[in-house]
């Protein structure tokens, strides 16, 4: 990694919901750990800053991301990158002809069991990809106003387009309420057809609070990748040391949906999912390319969600535009 | 008091097996255990595979002619283990000779035909149950038994994967004909269909499937079927039924279901032993109660008391059968199909 030192501006300290900071409790701290980058207080015309990480509020969080950008700093934008898709879209365009960095923070996708299935993936160790099936479930925790589709689905779609590289042509969604007494969704089915046929089937939502899973910890997280000369299980409640002890819990040591260890056990070893992120930022602004995953990548979650949410009510699947944007 | 139709009523069940092929080898063993049933006979149009069979199980009499086997005195129930096609045919021959019938699934191959079924045994006043056999397997139950004892809560959500190189050995044989089988979600999808239903104890409404001929362009099945099925209550269940899956020695069943108060898994991994050999790596499954048996004993239950609640209500088989229905017409469509549609909107 070069050895380049990144100005970081913090901006907004919001997310879906009164409760949602990630800046001040993902970010933050992990850029503040992180070599390569230095928090900086300044605004967009400050030369000292190179990168700002953006947090407002979600239905302004395109807007900001686009000033960024024009002002020419790299982003780095929490999820959802925007509320629509065609915000969404705005954005990767601004990106697109500035030519500067916009990472969305789709973090999951660096999970070590995940970035490992991909490399597997990749080197055709399944054979041609036809199915994956993939559950999200994170239990307890402050539900999302917002509805889990809006707040967690990013997360396992973006690993299931970064596990098989292709895009999604038709939407079938369930959105449904179990746990959460304020009426938002908090269990999506998403039932995805993709190019080439590959089909693909995720379970993301937020039940009430296990005993033997830490607050906001996730309950189950798992991909099966079929393919014509094999099967791949990605189980990323691991890698963690299973521990059983006197009190009620016996959860695992691996991290929770933000990256982080939660509670007073600790992590499994070795860099986050949001160091990693990191990792990617300063890579991607350094070497002057796109980074992976991209504000292209974020805007093709947003029409997966905009078309589940209408598949939803309608009881229809939804086809997605051929070549939309 | 004995009265003299006690001795009538306490001899074992005379039971005849209707198809003398792969699956009546399991009710054949299930008879032999039971004290409160006899194999009375095998009937087959194949005359040798009757005779080999009948001869197998210490020369029982066998018969390529199913209405004289029905019409003995000593016959009071049939297994069929035909080809599903075949089953409906059989099933008014047996309600129509007054006998019971444990029909192996799928009861029929349409809706129209399971309804007749169910019915012409109502009139009858026998019993007709379809043998879904995972019912009555010790996991299915395990999984039952968490549920029914609250562990989860209001079950809302569950996964059931079944993926195998068991699930057929001969690409050739008539379950891989549609016209013989009803396709591969009236074979083999109903056993998940009518299980998850049952684990989740609620009435299906909307069915959404996918299947692919993943095996070969040639199949004139789905060797991998997904089929969602949502509730009136408002839960969802996705099961995969798959032939497809590669390698052929890949043995999965995954069950995972989440109620309002928690998460039960049969995790994939871990309801067998592994065992890593020079040939590759492969499951070992626990020792279990032969389902065929406690199956049998089911069907036996229902027999000696018709009044008493049933472990598979003929309304069970006709379900597994709308719901096996509507699977392949969304598929066909490529868009959800509501029971309602399938049932003709007359619900059992
Ligand atoms: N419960 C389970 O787990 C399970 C498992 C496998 C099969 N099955 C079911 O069992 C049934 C039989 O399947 P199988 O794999 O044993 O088939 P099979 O092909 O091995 O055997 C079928 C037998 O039926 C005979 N037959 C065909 N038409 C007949 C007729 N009209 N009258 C009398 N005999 C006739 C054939 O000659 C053959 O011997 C099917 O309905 C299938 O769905 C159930």
């Amino acid at each position: 990694m070069s050895d380049t030192t990144l100005g970081v501006l913090l901006l907004g300290f919001a997310g879906l919901g009164p409760d949602q900071d990630h800046q001040r409790s993902m970010y933050e701290p992990a850029f503040e750990a992180h070599p390569g980058f230095e928090i900086v207080d300044g605004d967009l015309d400050d030369p000292a800053v190179d990168v700002v990480s953006i947090c407002v509020e979600p239905d302004r969080r395109a807007d900001a991301a686009i000033a960024a950008l024009q002002a020419g700093k790299h982003v780095l934008a929490d999820k959802p990158l925007a509320l629509t898709a065609a915000d969404a879209a705005k954005v990767a365009a601004v990106a697109a002809e500035t030519g500067k960095v916009c990472l969305p923070a789709h973090h999951q996708r660096f999970h070590p069991m995940i970035a490992a299935a991909r490399g597997a993936v990749a080197g055709g160790k399944v054979g041609l990809p036809w199915n994956v099936q993939a559950d999200f479930l994170v239990a307890g925790g402050t539900p999302s106003p917002a509805g889990e589709l809006a707040n967690f689905a990013v997360y396992p779609l973006d690993v299931v387009l970064a596990l098989t590289g292709l895009r999604v042509r038709r939407v079938y969604a369930r959105l449904t309420t179990h746990w959460n007494d304020g009426g938002a969704d908090d269990l999506a089915l998403l039932f995805l057809t993709h190019e080439n046929g590959l089909t693909s089937t995720i379970s993301v939502g937020r039940t009430r609070e296990l005993a033997d899973t830490r607050p906001a910890g996730l309950a189950v997280h798992r991909y099966r990748v079929s393919g014509s000369h094999g099967v791949l299980d990605i189980d990323a409640s691991r890698p963690a040391v299973v521990l059983r002890r006197g009190e009620a819990s016996s959860y695992t040591t691996s991290s929770g949906p933000d990256g982080r260890p939660r509670g007073r056990l600790p992590g499994w070893h070795g860099p986050s999912t949001v160091d990693r992120l990191l990792d990617e930022l300063h890579a991607a602004v350094t070497a002057g390319r796109p980074s992976s995953p991209s504000a292209a990548d974020a805007v093709h979650i947003a029409e997966i969600v905009d078309a589940a949410r209408t598949s939803a009510a309608s009881g229809q699947p939804v086809d997605l535009q051929e070549g939309s944007r | 008091m004995a009265r003299h139709s006690v001795i009538d009523d306490t001899r074992p069940l005379g039971v005849v097996i209707v198809g003398a092929g792969f699956i009546a080898d399991h009710h054949g063993a299930a008879l032999r255990a039971s004290a409160r049933a006899r194999l009375a006979g095998i009937v087959d149009v194949d005359a040798g595979r009757a005779s080999a069979a009948a001869t197998a199980a210490g020369g029982v009499p066998w018969t390529t002619d199913l209405a004289e086997a029905l019409g003995r005195a000593d016959v009071d129930a049939a297994i069929v283990c035909t080809p599903n096609v075949t089953h409906e045919p059989i099933a008014l021959q047996v309600a129509a000779a007054g006998k019971h019938l444990l029909m192996e699934k799928p009861l029929t191959i349409t809706v129209p035909s399971a309804r007749a079924v169910a019915d012409a045994f109502d009139a009858a006043g026998t019993v007709v149950m379809a043998a879904h056999t995972h019912r009555f397997y010790d996991y299915a139950r395990a999984v039952n038994d968490a549920i029914a004892g609250g562990a989860v809560g209001r079950p809302v959500f569950a996964r059931f994967a079944l993926l195998g190189g068991w699930i057929w050995p001969d690409w050739r044989a008539w379950v891989l004909d549609p016209a013989k089988s009803g396709g591969h979600a009236l074979h083999n999808g109903v056993h998940l269909l009518d299980l998850v239903t049952w684990w989740l104890r609620d009435e299906p409404t909307v069915v959404y499937a996918r299947g692919r001929a993943q095996t070969a362009a040639e199949l004139r099945i789905y060797d991998y079927l997904e089929m969602h099925v949502e509730y009136a209550g408002g839960a969802d269940a996705v099961c995969e039924m798959s032939r497809g899956h590669r390698p052929s020695t890949l043995d999965r069943r995954d069950v995972l279901v989440a109620g309002t108060d928690g998460v039960l898994q049969l995790p994939a991994e871990g309801w067998g032993s592994t065992v890593v050999t020079e040939s590759g790596t492969s499951l070992l499954h626990p020792q279990a109660a032969n389902g065929f048996a406690v199956q049998l004993d089911a069907f036996l239950d229902a027999v000696a008391d018709p009044a008493a609640e049933r472990a598979m209500t003929q309304a069970d088989g006709v379900r597994a059968v709308a719901l096996g229905v509507a699977t392949e017409l969304s598929i066909e469509r490529g868009e959800p199909v509501t029971l309602d549609e399938v049932m003709q909107g007359v619900l059992a």
